[in-house]
């Protein structure tokens, strides 16, 4: 459809995507930098009067947001090798071999994607819990492996599909086995593919919050979201101290998606459009 | 191959050994991870089984399934997943086009308008709650302070303490927060749309209404469709942006079934109880997913 080209207009358009997305961001921004005294003054302010740091200071002193953070991180980044490195064997297995059912494999992977996570959460819980590992990051590695491996495996068969066949073939002529071909050739060809999939991942990951809450909830063992759901204030909730503690926590996956952008909405639309 | 040593076969093997190899990590997980879990669950839901208490596991048959049909706060916690899934899909379907049609204009520069969209879908579900059940507080938070610019209403909107209100709250918010991936998937679609079909119907006199509803949104429909089954799927699982809002409340006015299995199995160790109602969330996914599939192959 051809809309109204004429600058003005466009530009309208885009102020309304922009605003969409980035005010609350921005707005949770502002607030962090507000005096408590600010905040609850009436009418509100929209602009900080007098900016301040303190809140940041307080939300790494008040509760172990450092910790809740490395959490976070280590919880991520494990699970999306994991997923990274099982979906890469599946993917190529379904792209390449001569297998029979190929579909009906890849419809199995997608469709464990389709159990909604709840129904799962009440015997992961109690085997967890039988085996110990509540509290731990195994607790979560394993299930957020699971939960990326539909659009992992998607991502990287579409990728390992562009790959001309001819190449490997010519390795395995100039003798190179078949592991060696897939090692020297398929993978450095590949790459491009499995960092746009553990992108994906890794926010997946990050984002997660109905395990988080429900296997690790020790307060050394809170992801971000959980930790700071959980907050808690001497009388309320302490909602300048939960503004800085939220910045805090979306600036590192604002910064990644905003430098990868394009291959994360190449992968999105992938692992989308093919499930 | 008859000679070939066993290191000779690890080096190079058989196709299909090779698959079995390559996918046996894949299928290991989700045995344990999946379908493990789905076999327990169905099997202690036939059991009085509470981790509180020491009384260890007792067969009870169907009863805990007759508890849940007569379990008012069961009832009233499907009807809340039903009526989130009914308002937020179409809601997220219907913003998030517009977004997508707006994001395909011609732009100098593509970056704001894509990370605009990007930003709302990699913010956790769980953080987008908490952001706008500030927007939402009673004395501080910008909505009432914009209603009150506006010169609407002299008392502010108690948003998050009373039953509708605070359904619509969150209702707006999962809209939101799900709106930007659908505008991504959608997105993706328009741009896959010829240009050629457009002039065609120009020089054929089609207004653009007309182009709109003759090209765009026919040649959108698969776009669409993958997007509605994906945004359904984790509609019925809605737990991350009650919680973080209202924490159900108040009440219970807006508890989910995923919110009340959470309760009973986490915070209350009732696991006999949890899987049954576990077990009427999955059998109600399915359906909804067989639904859709059904559609999707008899278009196909």
């Amino acid at each position: 459809m051809t809309l109204p080209r004429g600058r003005p207009l466009t530009l309208l358009a885009a102020a309304i995507v922009v605003v969409n997305g980035f005010f609350p961001a921005v707005w949770i921004l502002l607030t962090s930098l507000k005096s408590e005294a600010e905040l609850v003054s009436k009418p509100i302010t929209w602009w900080p009067r007098d900016p301040t740091l303190a809140n940041y200071v307080q939300a790494f002193t008040d509760q172990p947001l450092l910790r809740y953070l490395g959490n976070s991180l280590a919880v991520a980044v494990l699970s999306t090798i994991l997923s990274l490195v099982v979906a890469a064997l599946a993917a190529y297995a379904i792209a390449r071999l001569n297998l029979r059912h190929r579909q009906l494999i890849l419809t199995c992977i997608v469709a464990s994607s389709m159990f909604p996570l709840v129904t799962l959460l009440v015997p992961i819980f109690q085997t967890m819990r039988s085996l110990g590992l509540l509290n731990t990051y195994t607790a979560l590695v394993l299930p957020y492996t699971v939960l990326n491996l539909p659009v992992c495996t998607l991502v990287l068969v579409s990728f390992f599909q562009s790959i001309p066949r001819d190449l490997e073939n010519a390795a395995m002529i100039d003798g190179c086995t078949r592991l060696g071909a897939l090692w020297r050739v398929v993978v450095p060809l590949a790459a491009p593919g499995v960092f746009t999939a553990g992108i994906l991942a890794f926010v997946n990951a990050w984002d997660e919050f109905l395990l988080a809450l429900s296997l690790n909830a020790s307060a050394s063992m809170r992801t971000l979201p959980v930790g700071i759901t959980l907050y808690q204030g001497e009388f309320t909730f302490p909602w300048p101290i939960i503004s800085a503690a939220l910045v805090v926590a979306i600036v590192p996956v604002a910064v990644l998606i905003a430098v990868f952008q394009e291959r994360v909405v190449g992968g999105l639309t992938q692992g989308g459009l093919k499930g | 191959m008859a000679g070939a040593s066993l290191i000779e076969r690890l080096r190079d093997p058989s196709e299909t050994a090779l698959g079995v190899l390559l996918l046996a990590p894949a299928f290991l997980l989700l045995a344990l991870i999946v379908v493990y879990p789905i076999g327990t669950l169905i099997f202690n839901s036939f059991f009085d089984l509470r981790l509180s208490g020491g009384s260890g596991m007792k067969f009870v048959g169907l009863e805990n399934y007759l508890l849940v049909l007569e379990d008012a706060d069961f009832w009233n916690a499907t009807w809340n997943t039903v009526l989130i899934t009914l308002i937020t899909v179409p809601g997220a379907l219907v913003a998030g086009l517009g977004l997508a049609l707006l994001a395909n204009l011609p732009f100098r520069r593509q970056w704001p308008v894509r990370l605009a969209l990007l930003l709302p879908w990699a913010l956790p579900l769980a953080f987008a709650g908490l952001i706008f059940a500030w927007f939402f507080h009673t004395e501080y938070g910008v909505v009432n302070d914009v209603v009150r610019r506006l010169g609407f209403g002299s008392e502010p909107t108690m948003w998050l303490l009373r039953p509708g209100w605070a359904f619509a709250a969150i209702c707006l918010t999962i809209v939101w927060k799900t709106s930007s991936f659908m505008a991504l998937i959608l997105l993706a679609g328009l741009q896959m749309i010829p240009r050629s079909l457009y002039e065609a119907a120009q020089v054929d006199g089609a207004t653009r209404w007309q182009q709109f509803w003759q090209i765009t949104i026919p040649m959108l429909m698969p776009s669409i469709i993958v997007a509605l089954i994906f945004r359904t799927i984790t509609a019925l699982q809605t737990f991350d942006i009650p919680y973080t809002m209202t924490k159900g409340g108040p009440g219970n006015a807006t508890e989910t079934l995923a919110m009340l299995i959470h309760k009973t199995t986490i915070d209350y160790l009732d696991v006999g109880y949890g899987s049954t109602l576990a077990v009427f969330m999955f059998v109600l996914s399915l359906a909804v997913t067989t639904v859709y599939l059904r559609r999707i192959g008899r278009q196909a």
